[in-house]
């Protein structure tokens, strides 16, 4: 094959798309063909070339189309930082709120009483401890507790007395 | 986890209303397509605002993407066009971008000499300063047809098959384009390349 006619070849070959049979057929010519070694490495360098040649990515540019595509309303808005924060605190937020809620509450039932000043009064206290007062108190509940006691006459001799507004009629 | 889905279930999510889905698809692609369209117009400035308009349009045409393309192939679809819009924008304003139609054409480098050492590494060219900026400019003087099918084929590496998808011609076409290319930058880089 003339080198003209196997030129093209070459570049595939160079590019990896050349079929075995191409691969033969090249590899066959290159080696009788100086010339077409030559051509082989340049085309090859050709290939380096343009792979080396890559433009400058500027810093300002992921931002500039970003805020183009969110005016023309092609890329949803990113949401701003306290909008996101105060949706996501209100997890914890509320778990916080419930957990006060409960230890407010629950210190109204069992409440402790670390100091002896205010401790709540003896309701049985031994006899030998009452105070004046408080065995006049406990004379008193006899008296309740037993209705005889009372100077008041029994129930069939009370006076029933009615308002003179209902008297008539 | 975003960094585990692919990029046709990103879309799906971004159809969906997810931004992040879209801006784990701009973290993963970005970069491929500022350079594609680097190569493609050989200036920093259109490079990247044509890079924009890629992800604009994109975004746009999201409702139209079918999972079953693969995405790259979509995206460099559309960055194709997006380029070529962009090129013939500037060409219609006057300014000197070249743009030919089909470069089918006509050969300048029909016949190019190729010297060289046959040892020569082309791994160990210096691709920085004057070779890298007049490389560029070669680029810019190839017919697009010749230069889009070489960069996405050498710059982005895209198979044949996947160049011929992006541009909807044959491989065999795709073959033929790349080659074309080759021998155009060849005669006009060849005295740099040694």
């Amino acid at each position: 094959m003339e080198c003209k006619d196997i030129r093209e070849i070459i570049s595939a070959y160079v590019d990896g798309e050349a079929s075995p049979e191409e691969i033969r057929e090249v590899r066959e010519h290159l080696g009788a063909c100086a010339e077409c070694r030559s051509a082989e490495q340049q085309m090859r360098a050709l290939g380096v070339g343009v792979a080396r040649v890559e433009g400058d990515v500027p810093p300002e540019f992921r931002d500039r189309l970003f805020a183009r595509m969110e005016k023309e309303d092609l890329l949803p808005k990113r949401r701003s930082i306290f909008v996101f924060s105060v949706r996501w605190a209100a997890i914890p937020l509320a778990a916080a709120a419930a957990l006060a809620l409960y230890v407010m509450s629950s210190r109204e039932i069992p409440r402790e009483f670390s100091s002896p000043a205010v401790r709540p009064p003896q309701v049985a206290a031994p006899a030998g401890t009452l105070s004046p007062e408080d065995r006049e108190i406990v004379a008193n509940l006899e008296i309740l507790e037993d209705p005889e006691l009372f100077d008041e006459p029994p129930i069939d001799e009370m006076e029933i007395f009615v308002p003179s507004s209902r008297q008539r009629g | 986890m975003d960094g585990m889905r692919t990029d046709a279930e990103l879309m799906e999510l971004y159809r969906g209303g997810s931004r992040n889905a879209f801006e784990e698809l701009f973290a993963r692609h970005h970069r491929k397509v500022i350079h594609f369209c680097y190569r493609m117009t050989g200036d920093q400035a259109r490079a990247e605002e044509a890079a924009q308009e890629v992800f604009m349009r994109i975004a746009r045409a999201a409702s139209t993407y079918q999972p079953t393309a693969k995405f790259t192939t979509w995206m460099y679809t559309i960055a194709r066009r997006t380029t070529l819009n962009f090129l013939r924008d500037e060409k219609e304003h006057g300014e000197k971008i070249p743009i030919h139609a089909t470069g089918e054409e006509g050969d300048p480098a029909e016949e190019y000499p190729l010297p060289g050492p046959e040892d020569w590494d082309p791994e160990q060219v210096v691709w920085g300063g004057e070779l890298k900026e007049k490389f560029l400019e070669a680029l810019q003087h190839l017919p697009e047809v010749n230069r889009v099918a070489f960069i996405l084929n050498r710059g982005d590496g895209l198979s044949y098959e996947e160049v011929a998808t992006v541009l909807g011609v044959t491989v065999q076409a795709v073959k033929s384009r790349i080659f074309r290319a080759r021998e155009m930058l060849l005669a006009e880089l060849s005295g740099l390349l040694q």
